[in-house]
């Protein structure tokens, strides 16, 4: 369970530290939709396509990374009781290096250039060591929680392989380097980005806010255990194995590594049924949809189905899906944790702190849902289009309306993000 | 002394049994008490309890705690506290 013995009110960052990450992340999620609307066709007839690559960067390190790394930033002390030195100006700093190094790289990816390409990897680079500097420090003198904080760990490491490999790659487009198997080193870039990074933290966090946010029992200690370091043996053979030109056997670690978050997804599945108070609330759909988009990604991948279809399902159904719906209970929970703070700190008990479920309401958070799925099942079957050879304008119309969809549910989770947040600064305390 | 009515958390994800504690306890008349049955023990509502001016007293184990809570100046009779609330 959640460590709320040692949860000190005073170790929390500051609001306005995950909140800038909260907020800027769903306009990444409108570019995207905005792109997918533009060139549609185009970014789900071929992964490789430069519309392709930006929209995966702007999901991937614009949406994802951008949340995860406010969550963190805000977690680690409330869970770990570890609170992140020098925080707002870590906050601060790798945010804007974070911001600016997506959108080079997405210029550089679309337009060509070195100059944006340099930038972009540049910006990343710094940004990310030092988020990973500071939060690394955090996870060092972490206690408590010891499988979610092992999790985390492995998490970080994770992020600066992705970054390495990410940088690795950007060099050999700039033509510094020549790799042989170069596709293979991108395969392997985007299992430690999608794998290691992303799903050993949503494991680590996963362990904390699903037994409590939902009340059901907590995760088996054989799961908590194994799952996220076998991720991590997994993705450390598959790249010894790379580096040695054996492209194949890699692979197949790769496959261990996604059958291990094939289990967490079917248990966390299993423990959401189990859970104590009936009703499904907006969060609870957005895990089931991400935790079956992983499900299906996997069974695809593993049968050798289209990558375009296995990246929409991982990069718009987990990637996009479960940090919303993550978002839909972290933040009202940060609005009303902090005016319950300055409620103690002015010692203002004639005043009642509104209640968290009034920050976002569960019926435009339903909404929202119901759009973004939209999103999700219009790109999904654009995707697939192409494998069933089905006239091209089909997946065209498709491809747009996913995009629109996607632009329009992204704006609405800002609108109602920003809302909250309104409403917390708003409030006479 | 009217028993006080019970409040069970035990289903409700966090933060709303501290939600509900305090609503009860701002509602509180004078002399009266909340009576309360948690799955966990609630620490951090101790350190709030506190500052505010209750005091409070917590049986049980496991997933099953009864906490009494009252206003400092209004405390408990032996009676009360020894109370148990019937599973």
């Amino acid at each position: 369970m959640l460590n709320t013995a040692g949860l000190s009110l005073d170790q929390a960052p500051p609001i306005g530290v995950p909140f800038a990450f909260f907020l800027t992340a769903p306009l990444f999620a409108v570019a995207a939709g905005g792109l997918l609307l533009w060139q549609g066709e185009l970014i789900l007839i071929s992964r490789w396509t430069p519309p392709a690559l930006v929209v995966t960067h702007l999901i991937a390190l614009g949406f994802l990374t951008q949340i995860m790394c406010g969550a963190l930033l805000q977690m680690l002390p409330v869970l770990a009781g570890s609170p992140v030195p020098r925080v707002v100006l870590v906050g601060r700093a790798t945010q804007v290096l974070l911001i600016l190094g997506t959108l080079s790289l997405s210029a550089g990816l679309l337009w060509g250039g070195a100059a944006w390409l340099t930038l972009g990897g540049g910006s990343l680079m710094a940004g990310l060591m030092i988020f990973a500097t500071a939060t690394g420090i955090a996870l060092t003198r972490a206690r408590g929680v010891r499988r979610t904080v092992v999790a985390m760990r492995l998490a970080l490491v994770a992020l600066l392989v992705t970054l390495l490999l990410g940088v690795l790659l950007v060099v050999v487009l700039l033509g510094g380097w020549r790799l042989s198997g170069f596709v293979d080193w991108v395969n392997l870039h985007l299992a430690w980005g999608l794998l290691g990074w992303t799903g050993m933290l949503i494991m680590g966090v996963g362990y904390q806010v699903v037994p409590m946010f939902h009340v059901t029992p907590a995760y088996p200690d054989w799961l908590m255990r194994w799952a996220a370091p076998l991720v991590a043996v997994a993705l450390t053979v598959a790249s010894a194995l790379m580096a040695t030109g054996q492209g194949a056997a890699a692979t197949g670690w790769m496959g261990l590594g996604a059958l291990c978050f094939v289990v967490f997804a079917g248990v966390s599945l299993d423990r959401q049924r189990r859970r104590e108070r009936p009703r499904l609330d907006a969060t609870l759909l957005y895990w089931r949809s991400a935790m079956i988009s992983a499900l299906l990604a996997a069974a695809l991948w593993l049968a050798g189905g289209r990558a375009e279809l296995v990246g929409v399902l991982v990069l718009i159904g987990v990637g996009i899906g479960l940090p919303s719906g993550m978002l839909f209970k972290i933040v009202p929970f940060l609005s009303w944790f902090h005016l319950q703070h300055r409620q103690v700190a002015t010692r203002r008990f004639d005043v009642r702190v509104p209640h968290m479920h009034t920050f976002i309401p569960e019926a435009p958070a339903r909404i929202q849902f119901g759009v973004y799925l939209v999103a999700l099942l219009a790109l999904v079957a654009a995707a697939a289009l192409p494998a069933f050879d089905v006239a091209p304008g089909v997946g065209k119309s498709l491809a747009r309306l996913g995009g629109f969809a996607l632009v329009l549910s992204s704006g609405f989770l800002w609108f109602l993000l920003a809302r909250s947040f309104w409403r917390f600064r708003g409030f006479g305390l | 002394m009217t028993r006080a009515p019970l409040l069970d958390v035990r289903r409700l994800a966090p933060p709303e049994p501290m939600e509900r504690i305090l609503d009860a306890l701002a509602d509180l008349p004078t002399g009266g008490r909340v009576r309360v049955l948690h799955r966990r023990e609630p620490f951090p509502l101790y350190d709030l309890l506190r500052r505010m001016g209750y005091g409070w007293r917590t049986q049980g184990a496991e997933d099953r705690f009864e906490i009494l809570i009252w206003a400092l100046d209004a405390p408990p009779s032996q009676a009360e506290l020894d109370e148990r609330i019937p599973c």
